[in-house]
């Protein structure tokens, strides 16, 4: 009865030191020490850990990464409608599918809660996201938005809204061809259901429905690396309150620096400097159309926006979206336009402040003035607007002016995946045109 | 004649006996890889995997064939993989743990050893199924009892137990490992942190700075920077100048302000320090205090006469840099 004890011994503390089976102990051993191995090398190396889910759903796995055969496009050809599974996927028996109606103010009240107090956190639990309402109805009803898109599960007998996910309709050209998609969000299991596994039912309940739509592919983002990440960026921030930042631990105060100094360091004008510098209005939703389409078409992964589109995602909402251009004082074109949209998060515990006020850089395009300039400008109105930090990813041609603008790089990465649409060899941050909220 | 017979049926049990082991040690084998790479993933389900060899021996089948039929949905898997709960890592570093200390030979006790096994078991393989050892193998019927007596105990719950009986056997076990252990408080929503899938909360990272690198600070200077105000008092009986320069022309008191320690204000004011004594940037103690708005040490330096009047470097008065109308600034000087 030597044997049993391998396969036990490694988390059954395999009651040791007793004297008959000595040769067999050593060889337990060596495999617990092979296999604790195992266990740190996975652990510390993303692409090594097994994804029992992801590898069986259409997306890029690491094993191809080297197989030069696998051309760029769809993973799977789309199967016919009615193939398409009818029914949802079967939750616990406690648990059952609502669909959301924004509309309803008292739905939409219950799902900012459930995201207010259960979407994600950073890594130390210090600060949470608060999509604000107002946001969520922007984020998840662009033209011709699905409502059965709007994915909610709710405790049979309490009605309690619990786990939400989302997909909203895109058109995102992959090189040259332009695909529809899904952008898939806001996915959020309330914390005391976490270990139900809801996410991965919510995950296929989502794709189920996109594909009822003769959708095939989608773009998502995550924290963590999944198979397989068309690129990885990561955050870049702008302190505008550096006192307050310092003050909630979102940046820390070196012991050789002075608040003094750091306040001054990151002063900015009273008023933007652009002469021409004005607010987006809806008579300039066909120039900045024209603005966007033509910048956007120098990335590899961007959206392919419309009028209708620009309208909606980029025409300002008070708290949600801001969008500025520069018009020409002379000849009254557009030449420029910059954009962020509007995610506080709350403070978890500190005394002094209950939220954060986070710009978020969206898209930005530089025709005539340079694009730092642009973005100083930005950067002057978020602070005039009270916003406490300026973030944005290394993505489009950020780059050029983190540094110079005095952003410092952020501890979060942010992965961003395709569905069903393979870009073998992936892209450069700056390759990619594509901002999700 | 009895004895030819007698040795034909010892014969016959030995064979047995032997072609059981053999069959034994292929399944668990077979077992073992499997395991290896179910333990950094969620270890509570794994339905027979497609690869495994028709030739795995009874007991392993049997196992399988039973879990497959009493899991709630029959698609085990789906629910697997894409949601890496803080529990399931944490049970799977506990578990490392414990197996790099049973390596390195730490004494764990026996009965604590045995529970553990149990718990391990259903974590990994759900409800004990196998039969029971023969009386005489102590070990494995001992063993075979840890699990047997847990009966259909949850996949989560014995995690759960699992890492408290290692809490109390290594209080300090997490510190090392690579999960991050949180409070018992928090261990539910730490889970939160990184969904699976969505945006990433992220904040500055902490750089070391590369301004004031060369700066130099007296004793007095970190105590004022701290707070320390028995420090600073210890500092200037000794005799240390109460308005000793760093490098950068910073008295104690500009420290004491830029940090907002209004207790340290107080005592450096009152042992007669220059509340006017302007920094390399021209700037005095109360430029600091209006531009860290700490409204309550502006005030105490403009009773102590503070002077409005000083520019810095900039040209900046304090009150060209007062962010909001603070009524003092106004009646004063």
């Amino acid at each position: 009865m030597a044997a049993p004890n391998n396969n036990d011994a490694a988390g059954g503390a395999s009651a040791s030191g007793t004297t008959s089976e000595p040769a067999q102990e050593d060889t337990s051993i060596e495999a617990l020490a092979r296999r604790v191995q195992e266990h740190m090398t996975l652990a510390s190396n993303p692409t090594a850990r097994r994804h029992k889910f992801w590898e069986t759903q259409p997306v890029g796995q690491f094993r191809d990464a080297a197989d030069h055969s696998l051309a760029d496009g769809a993973i799977e050809p789309p199967t016919p409608l009615s193939e398409v599974r009818a029914d949802p996927y079967p939750l616990p028996a406690a648990f059952e599918w609502y669909t959301c109606d924004l509309d309803d103010d008292a739905l939409l009240t219950d799902l900012y809660a459930l995201l207010a107090h259960n979407y994600v956190e950073d890594d130390e639990n210090m600060f949470r996201f608060n999509y604000s309402p107002a946001f969520l109805r922007w984020a998840l009803r662009p033209p011709s938005f699905f409502r059965a898109w709007h994915i909610g599960v709710r405790a049979k007998e309490s009605k309690k809204l619990v786990a939400f996910i989302s997909g909203v309709p895109a058109r995102i050209r992959a090189r040259d061809d332009v695909v529809r998609m899904a952008e898939i969000n806001f996915l959020c299991v309330h914390k005391k259901l976490r270990s139900k596994r809801l996410a991965p039912v919510l995950i296929r309940e989502v794709t189920r429905r996109v594909h009822q739509e003769n959708i095939w592919q989608a773009a998502y983002t995550a924290g963590v690396v999944l198979p397989t990440p068309i690129t990885t960026c990561r955050y870049w921030h702008r302190s505008l309150n550096p006192k307050k930042l310092i003050d909630v631990g979102f940046s820390r105060l070196g012991p050789r620096m002075t608040m003094s100094r750091t306040v001054r360091l990151y002063k900015l004008p009273d008023a933007p400097l652009t002469p021409g510098f004005r607010q987006m209005e809806l008579r300039d939703v066909a120039a900045v159309t024209r603005l966007l389409r033509a910048y956007l078409a120098k990335f590899v992964v961007a959206p392919d926006f419309d009028e209708m589109d620009v309208e909606h995602w980029l025409l300002p909402r008070e708290d949600v979206v801001d969008s500025y251009l520069v018009e020409s004082p002379e000849t009254h074109e557009v030449t420029d336009f910059c954009s962020f949209y509007t995610l506080p998060s709350s403070v978890l515990n500190n005394a002094n402040y209950a939220t954060l006020k986070a710009a978020y850089s969206y898209y930005n395009v530089a025709t005539k003035t340079p694009l730092q300039q642009l973005m100083n400008d930005a950067l002057i109105v978020a602070k005039q607007k009270n916003y406490d930090v300026f973030n944005a990813l290394d993505v489009m041609e950020n780059e050029s002016f983190l540094k110079e603008l005095k952003f410092g790089p952020g501890d979060g990465q942010l992965h961003y995946y395709l569905y069903n649409y393979r870009i073998r060899n992936g892209i450069k941050p700056s390759e990619l045109g594509l901002v999700l909220l | 004649m009895g004895g030819d017979w007698q040795e034909l049926a010892q014969a016959a049990v030995i064979g047995l006996l032997f072609a059981f082991l053999v069959a034994k040690l292929i399944s668990t084998v077979i077992a073992f890889k499997e395991d290896n790479l179910r333990i950094t993933r969620s270890p509570p389900t794994s339905p027979a995997a497609p690869t495994t060899p028709a030739t795995s021996a009874p007991p392993q089948a049997s196992l399988e064939g039973v879990r497959g039929d009493t899991s709630d949905d029959g698609s085990d898997s789906d629910w697997e993989g894409v949601e890496s709960t803080e529990l399931d890592e944490e049970f799977s570093a506990a578990s490392a743990f414990v197996a790099a200390s049973a390596a390195s030979g730490t004494s764990v006790p026996e009965q604590a050893q045995l529970q553990l096994y149990g718990l391990y078991k259903i974590a990994t393989e759900g409800p004990c199924t196998a039969p029971q050892p023969s009386a005489l193998k102590l070990k494995a019927r001992a063993k075979w009892n840890a699990w047997h007596k847990l009966g259909a105990m949850p996949t989560e719950e014995a995690m759960q137990k699992y890492i408290t009986v290692v809490d109390e056997l290594f209080p300090n076990w997490s510190m090392g490992s690579s999960t991050k252990k949180k409070d018992e408080d928090t261990t539910v929503s730490a889970s939160s942190s990184k969904g699976p899938m969505g945006p990433v909360f992220s904040s500055l990272m902490y750089e070391e700075e590369d301004q004031g690198n060369d700066l130099e600070l007296g004793d007095i200077h970190v105590s004022a920077r701290e707070g320390a105000v028995d420090d600073i008092t210890k500092h200037l009986v000794a005799g240390v100048q109460v308005n000793l320069r760093d490098s950068e022309g910073r008295t104690p008191l500009h420290w004491a302000v830029d940090r907002g320690h209004l207790n340290s204000v107080e005592i450096l004011v009152n042992a007669s320090a220059d509340v006017n004594a302007q920094d390399n940037e021209g700037q005095t103690a109360l430029h600091y205090a209006v531009l860290c708005e700490r409204e309550d040490i502006a005030e105490l330096l403009v009773k102590h006469h503070a002077d409005l009047q000083i520019k810095d470097e900039d040209g900046n008065t304090v009150r060209d840099l007062c962010p909001s109308s603070w009524s003092f600034m106004n009646q004063a000087n």
